[in-house]
Parts: structure tokens; sequence; C-alpha cells
């Protein structure tokens, strides 16, 4: 029977731990906390997935609560976002001492920043506020930064930013409930769609490793799957603006979770997604294709909606992850090498390390 | 006071900052320590309760306009506020106090009243009515006169002044930092100077960080956690390079409430709107034998920013309790002042020509036309890159006949997006730069040009700033394109009838500017011309107690 068994459990950080990231090719964990450091974890020997150990802190460089971190895709650097309304962007010093150190400090939001995400390339890197504004900046030679645009169309709070797996398309998820899709067109990045649907704050979004997916979490309790459609698709969804692609509510997972779910996670090498949140539970679901409800050509030209094409079947539920406190994320090892391990961080202050069984 | 109808239509979205609530604590007098309860009577007025029963009246929470230049929000909300102070209700209201007065023979409430247009109000109109700006002025002079206003002048006029007083500015500036020793100066006969032909110093005390900046052995400049607001070394305005521009008002505010560390770098010349306030009621006022307070000047303006700037105290005289611009209305509330007048159609209105004084006219050399406009070439935000580089060119390395907007002389491009350019002056017959510049138009490229400067990266003389994407001509005021054209396109044509028709003149061939150097300031570097051309800026402390304020 499927299950989420625990590998380990690491203990070190002195507050919440608010954000899980995975190095996109080692078995490295970084997770930040509001004791405003980062922890690296590894494991200390690579057969045992059951021993880690914190092989480095970051600290000194943000005043707040770090809320967020990512690694870069050549995962050479770290970007941290902090409450303190800055992004710090750290090195490992590998001609010195070995640790790492905030090499630039990119400022301009008004208040705490909430999320970072660089882009597949690398070349970009986007943060969130609760300003409500999304900024686009492009990452130059010297660790310098340079902001390409300053997206103002979120009506509030903006929780989350995530990048497509490939292309330069932007997500974003906020108090407002909403997720907007932000595109560039040569001079200046614009808002290409807003995603209306959930009947709350949107939490946290993830791409499916194809990109023409995105799974959104809510404090409406419910995760939904939203499909891209692009203009002149075979299934006869209009697209109205010129050029754009519209992204349709195809699944909602309702009836499991209790209370919001605060982080949402696709893994791109077994395709499962987990979801945890205040109700101290990780699931993790199987999206499966949901025949019940084919629509004719008719009735998707009068709704202009493709239906329902997807159900999410529970495979497991870990309730009390970290015992009674809310879980803030949640992350699948980005590659196959490791596929089966998910990271999660707490309220407790503590990091966990699981392995999903499917017998 | 009546609160204006056009901002209602208009988007209040200035473009300069995420528009976010205002957070300004009021500062209330606590009449006790010991709490009370709050008691509200059936008018709605609050009372204190305190213990023993007696009951104070609470005085409703107001923010007038000067508390919103404080407050360390946005400017958006302060738009709002502003409204209230400064609209056309309030010329209609003088008006009034004036026919009042004329017929009660009382000259005491009379005031002469003043109405100064800016060429991108007119070339909203002349984009919008199809007319030429010539024409909008003529009818805007026919309009506002037949209202009771007795002088209409045109702000290109004093932006001579502004433009002239900033690129006199920028070459002390840049020789006294060069006796300094901040920056190199090329030389004109294509030696290579040791030093970077650039603005960019490095570590010479200007932006001082937490730690040094190592340059070998790593490639990196390393920072750790660099995220400070204060420099170590205090900045020299008088040498203070790159020099940036200060004619926006929304650039000035934002930079006074987050920036403060860039204020010394801010040219202290006043904008054109500002030195036309000086001029109408110190020397205008002089030779009708009026003093500043028996004086009404409005400006009528392409965004909102304006107003803010009219009220700031920098430009309020204690001794006559007047200020230099008494009301800035903008394009849009001026086409409501048609509607309100019952006039709607531009095309049926009169036409007068245009007053003597400062408006900027000449007699047209082709076609012999008596009143032709003029004004200073250069785009529709002022002008200022264009006239500095020219000036400086000639100034500083005696290369003359520069002319930006024909890429004469210069190298033009744009950076990165169309709101960022650069124009580098190159030793003739060769491409080392002798002088760099550029115009950051919009938040996004004042964002990344605040943060070069502050890191001491920067590698321009001087940057012409403005909060607007596309500058002054896409202002929040000025009239909105009818719904079938797009944005761009609208702002396109506006921009093209800026200069329909204007004859180019630079500011020194303003027969006027001579005179008004030496009669009313008594030469270009007296304490006079200083009071009157010059302003300063004030860093706005974050209110860090602020209680609204919520830490996770």
């Amino acid at each position: 029977m499927p299950r989420l068994e625990q590998l380990a459990e690491l203990q070190g950080h002195e507050d919440r731990v608010w954000c899980a990231a995975w190095h996109p090719t080692k078995p490295i964990l970084a997770t930040c906390s509001g004791d405003k450091t980062v922890r690296i974890w590894q494991a200390t020997n690579a057969q045992d997935p059951t021993q880690w150990q914190c092989t480095g802190i970051l600290e000194g460089a943000h005043k707040r609560t770090i809320r967020s971190v990512a690694w870069s895709p050549d995962g050479r650097q770290l970007a941290t976002g902090s409450f303190d309304a800055t992004t710090g962007i750290w090195e490992k010093d590998e001609d010195g001492n070995g640790d790492y150190e905030c090499v630039a400090t990119l400022e301009g939001h008004e208040n705490e920043t909430k999320s970072i995400a660089w882009s597949k390339s690398g070349a970009l890197l986007a943060t969130c506020s609760r300003d409500k504004s999304v900024w686009i900046w492009e990452v130059e030679e010297d660790n310098d930064f340079e902001c390409l645009s300053v997206l103002q169309e979120h009506t509030q709070d903006v929780k989350m930013v995530a990048w497509h797996p490939t292309e330069e398309l932007l997500a974003s998820a906020s108090y407002d409930d909403t997720i907007k899709i932000w595109r560039d067109d040569d001079d200046d990045w614009y808002c290409s769609d807003s995603l209306q649907g959930h009947d709350s704050t949107v939490w946290a979004i993830d791409f499916d490793p194809s990109g023409e997916r995105i799974v959104s979490a809510s404090a409406d309790q419910t995760l939904k799957i939203w499909q891209r459609y692009k203009p002149g698709n075979p299934q006869g969804i209009v697209t109205p603006r010129r050029g754009e692609a519209v992204w349709k509510c195809v699944a909602t997972v309702v009836g499991h979770h209790d209370r919001c779910i605060y982080s949402v996670s696709w893994s791109h090498a077994h395709g499962l997604v987990a979801s945890a949140g205040a109700d101290n539970t990780i699931r993790v679901f199987d999206i499966q294709d949901y025949d019940k409800e084919i629509l004719t050509e008719e009735q998707i030209k009068a709704t202009n909606e493709p239906g329902t094409l997807y159900q999410g079947v529970v495979l497991a539920a870990t309730k009390n992850a970290h015992g009674t406190s809310d879980i803030n994320s949640v992350a699948w090892y980005p590659s196959e090498e490791h596929g089966d391990w998910l990271a999660s961080g707490g309220d407790d202050g503590f990091v966990r390390i699981w392995r999903i069984i499917r017998d | 006071m009546a609160l204006s109808g056009a901002l209602t239509l208009s988007d209040l979205n200035d473009f300069i900052s995420p528009s976010q609530a205002c957070i300004k604590p009021i500062e209330v007098a606590k009449t006790s320590d010991t709490a009370g309860a709050i008691k509200v009577d059936d008018t709605g007025a609050y009372y204190e309760v305190s213990v023993d029963g007696n009951e104070t009246k609470l005085e409703t929470a107001t923010i007038n306009l000067n508390d919103c230049l404080a407050c360390s929000g946005c400017i958006t909300s302060a738009e709002s506020v502003l409204v209230t102070l400064q609209s056309q209700e309030e010329l209609y209201n003088v008006l009034k106090q004036n026919k009042a007065a004329i017929e009660a023979n009382d000259a005491s409430t009379h005031r002469t009243v003043v109405v100064s247009i800016s060429p991108q109000t007119r070339a909203s109109f002349a984009a919008k009515y199809n007319q030429t700006p010539l024409q909008v002025a003529k009818k805007l002079t026919w309009f506002f006169k037949n209202l009771g206003v007795h002088f209409v002048f045109d702000t290109s006029f004093s932006r001579d002044l502004s433009l002239l007083e900033s690129a006199r500015e920028f070459v002390d500036r840049y020789k006294k930092a060069v006796a300094k020793g901040t920056i190199k100066m090329p030389s004109l006969d294509g030696s290579q100077s040791t030093a970077s032909n650039t603005a960019a110093t490095t570590g010479d005390g200007d932006m001082d960080l937490d730690a040094p900046q190592t340059k070998a052995p790593r490639k990196r400049i390393v920072r750790r956690g660099a995220n400070s607001d204060e420099a170590a070394a205090p900045v020299e305005k008088e040498s203070a390079i790159p020099m940036l521009a200060s004619a926006c008002p929304g650039w000035i505010c934002y930079a006074e409430k987050t920036h403060g560390y860039i204020l010394p770098y801010i040219s202290d010349t006043k904008s054109p709107q500002q030195i036309m306030g000086s001029m109408v009621k110190n020397h205008l006022g002089s030779q009708l034998g009026l003093k500043p307070n028996q004086i009404y000047h409005v400006c009528v303006m392409p965004c909102y920013d304006k107003k803010l700037e009219a009220s700031r105290s920098d430009f309020y005289s204690d001794l006559y309790s007047t200020r230099d611009v008494d009301c800035v209305i903008t394009s849009t509330e001026v086409e409501k002042m048609f509607t309100e007048q019952g006039q709607t159609d531009m095309n049926v209105f009169g036409e007068m020509s245009l007053d003597n004084g400062y408006n900027s006219v000449v007699k047209d050399p082709v076609t012999g036309q008596d009143q032709a406009l003029v004004g200073s070439s250069g785009n529709a935000s002022g002008g200022f890159l264009e006239y500095i580089m020219r000036y400086a060119a000639r100034e500083l390395f005696g290369i003359a006949g520069v002319d930006v907007s024909r890429s004469l002389g210069v190298e033009v491009k744009t950076v990165r997006n169309s709101d960022f350019r650069e124009v580098t002056l190159e030793v003739p017959g060769s491409d080392q730069p002798l002088l760099r510049f550029a115009a950051a138009y919009g938040f996004r490229n004042i964002q990344n040009l605040v943060r070069k400067v502050k890191t001491s990266k920067s590698p321009y003389h001087f940057v012409e700033v403005m909060a607007c994407p596309s500058g002054c001509i896409n202002g929040g005021g000025q009239l909105k394109q009818p719904a079938s054209v797009p944005l761009k396109d609208w702002i396109l044509h506006a921009d093209q009838q800026y200069k329909n028709g204007v004859l180019e003149r630079s500011p020194e061939e303003n027969p006027a500017l001579a005179q008004l150097y030496q009669e009313w300031l008594g030469g270009p570097d007296t304490l006079k011309a200083r009071q009157q051309l010059r302003t300063q800026y004030h860093a706005v402390e974050q209110n860090l107690g602020n209680p609204l304020a919520v830490k996770w």
C-alpha cells in the first residue's frame, strides 16, 4: 500500500522552517527559517539516506525572517527572499573557507518579499512581495542584477512566483485569489492571463514537467489544475487575446485537506503531486485522467470550458507529519536519481525527508 | 471645496510606485494617559469619555498635503488629498471673488490671475482636437480670458531659463569634480588617459559600503550583507556626478521618501513650472506694482504630481503668505472646464493673440506670420539631456553643433528598453567617449539607475530622469485617447503634435533671458539668482514607530 516513509528528521533551525529547496543536481537540501538563516543539509554518506548533517549556514545578511530560498539552475548560487524586503544572492567561497557569502542584495520591494524563483535558463530572477508587485530581474555578469520590469497587476499580497520549466513564462499566486501569467514582448513584461476560480488566497503553484499544466494550492482547501490552451487549439477553446494562450481549470481536488493548503510540488520524476498545509497532513496525489465527463464540441463551445479532465487520487496521507504544526513547504527531489524523496518544513522548526513507497 | 470630478475619471496611477494605503500615523495629543471609552453621538462625532466621566470631543484625523509628502507610503494616495486643495474649482472661486471685488470697488480682495500653460498640455489638446499647437495656444488664451483671467503664458518660456541654469550647473559640477579628482576629464587629442573615461568612481569615498570593494584576484565584487541606506562619506552636491534631472516631481518625491542618499546628485535648478512661479510672483509682480499675494498663479500641467510640487514649503513665501504657484490643474481638468462652461467643441472657439511677456513667440521669418511658436529643441519631457549635452560639449570641449535629436555629433542608443537611452559624446573622428548621458523613464529604469548610483557604478555624467514611461507627453493628467486607438499610437501622435509648427530656438537665443538675468536677478551668479532659480530637497525620515506596520 503506498505510503510516505520518514527517512530523516533534521534539527537545527531555531524558528519555523518556511521553505525547503533541493539542489538541482546533487542530494543537497537548502532550508530557510524565521531564525534569519538558511541551512544546507547533505546526507552524511551517499548510500544511507537516513543520516544527514548540516554542512553550511547562510547568515548575517538578512535582518528578518528568510521566507523563501531557491537554487540557481546551475546550482552555484542561492537566492533568499526575506521579510526585510530584500533578496540576497549567495555563492560558495570556493577559494576561501567554503562558506557561503552574500554577493549581492536586490532592493526595491516596499515590504516583505514572499517568494523568489530562477528561470530555467538562469538568466532571470523573479521576486514578489506583500507590496502586490512582481519584479523581474536579469542576471548580469559581475553579480549585478538589472531590474527588467515591475509588474503591478495583482491587487493584493503576492505569495509565490514560479517559472515555466522551459520557457520564459512566469506564474504568480496571490491573496487576491488569482494566478497571473506573465510574458514579455521585447520591450516590457505584461500580464498574459489571469486565472480565476479559487475562492480564497492562492498560496502556492507549481508547473508540471511538460509546462502545459499548473497545480495551485489555496486557502479554500482545494488544489486546482489548470491547462494551457494555445490559439488554434484542437479542443476549440477560444483565445480572446491575439497570440495569447489561455489557461483553464481542468480539475479541482476537493474534500481532502480541511485547512489551508500552503505548499504544492509536482514531481518531475514520476508526476505525483504532494501538498501540505495547515491541517498538518502531507498528501500525495496521482493525477489521473477523468473520463466520466467527456464534453461534446457543442458543450465546449457553449461554455468555453474544457470540463473536468483529471482527478487527484490520494496515494498517501501522512497526518501530523510535523506534529501539531503547520507544514509550510513540500518539495520533491528534482530528478529521477532520488525521485522518491520528498522534503518538508514546518512550524515546528524541523525539516523532514520522506520517501514515497508505492508497492 | 469640491472634489475635482476629472480625477475620478482618470487613472490615479502615476506609474511611480506600487500604490499602497496611506499609513501616515496621525499624531494626536492624548488628553490623558488612562484609558477611557469612546462614545459616538448621533451626529457622528467621537468623544473620549475618561474614567471620571468627562467627555472630550476628539479631532477628526486629517491628512493635509504636507503630511502626505512626509508619509513613507506612496504618491498616488496623496493625489486624492491634494485634489481637495487644487482644482479648477479654486480658479472659479478666485475669478468670482474678483468679480465681486470689482463690483464693490475693493482692490484689496482682487487678484491678478495668471495662467501658465505647459507645451505638453498644448500638444495633448492639439492631438485630441486636431488643431495645431499654435491654434490651441490662441484658443486657450481666448477661453481663459473670457473667464476673467488676465494673462496667459507658456512655460516653454520659463523652461529656457531652467535649461540654461541646469546646463550651467552641470558644467560647474563637472569642473569641480575634475578639480577634486573624482572624475577624469578625457582629452580631445585622443590620448588614452590612464583611468577610465567614464564617471564611475572606484572607492573614492563618494559612496562607501559596509565592506571594502575587492577587485583582484576574484572577478566578483563581494559585499557582505550589502543592504545599507547610509553612505559612509557624505556626497558633496557641488561636485556630485552623475547629475540627475530635477524637473519631474514624481521622481523627486520618490527619491526623498525612499532614496535619501541620492538627493545630493539631483540638480537643484527649479523646474520650468517653479521658475515661472518665481517670475510671475516676483518679476511680473514688481513690473505691475503688485505684491506676490495679489497675483493668483495657475499652471496647466500634464500630470498630478505637479500639484505636489507647487505645494512644497520651499516654494512658499512666508513673507507674503503666498505660493509661487497657487494652483495646478491638469489637461483633463481644463477639458472638464470646457464642459462646465458649456463649450465642448474646441473647433468653434475664438482665438486671441498670445500675451507679450512670458510667451515664446516670434515673427515667423518664412511666412511673416506675427506670432509663431518657438521652443528649445528636445523631446516632450523638456529636453534637458539635449540642451545640457549641447551646452557642455561646447563649454567643456569646444565642440559645437551637437544636436541630440538629429544624432549629430553624438551616438544615441536605446539600451534594454525604449524608456532607457544612452547619448554619448565622442571625440570627433573616434569612438572614445567624452561625455556619457542617459535618459531613464519609468519605475523599472529608475530602480536600475538608483542602484547603480548607490554602488558608485553609474557610468553616466548626467541622467534625465522621468517617472512616467514615455515621459511627460504620457503624463497621468493628459487627455485620454479615444477607445479605438492603442496607447502607443496615441503617445506617438501627441508627441508629433508637440513639435508641430514650433520653430527651434536655443535658450541662449531667447533675447528676454539675458534681460531677465540682468534686470531681474542682477547677474547669473548673484544671491537673488540663487534664491529664484534654485531649490533644495529633503530626505523623509521613515517612521519606524508606525503601529500599523505589522511584524510577522
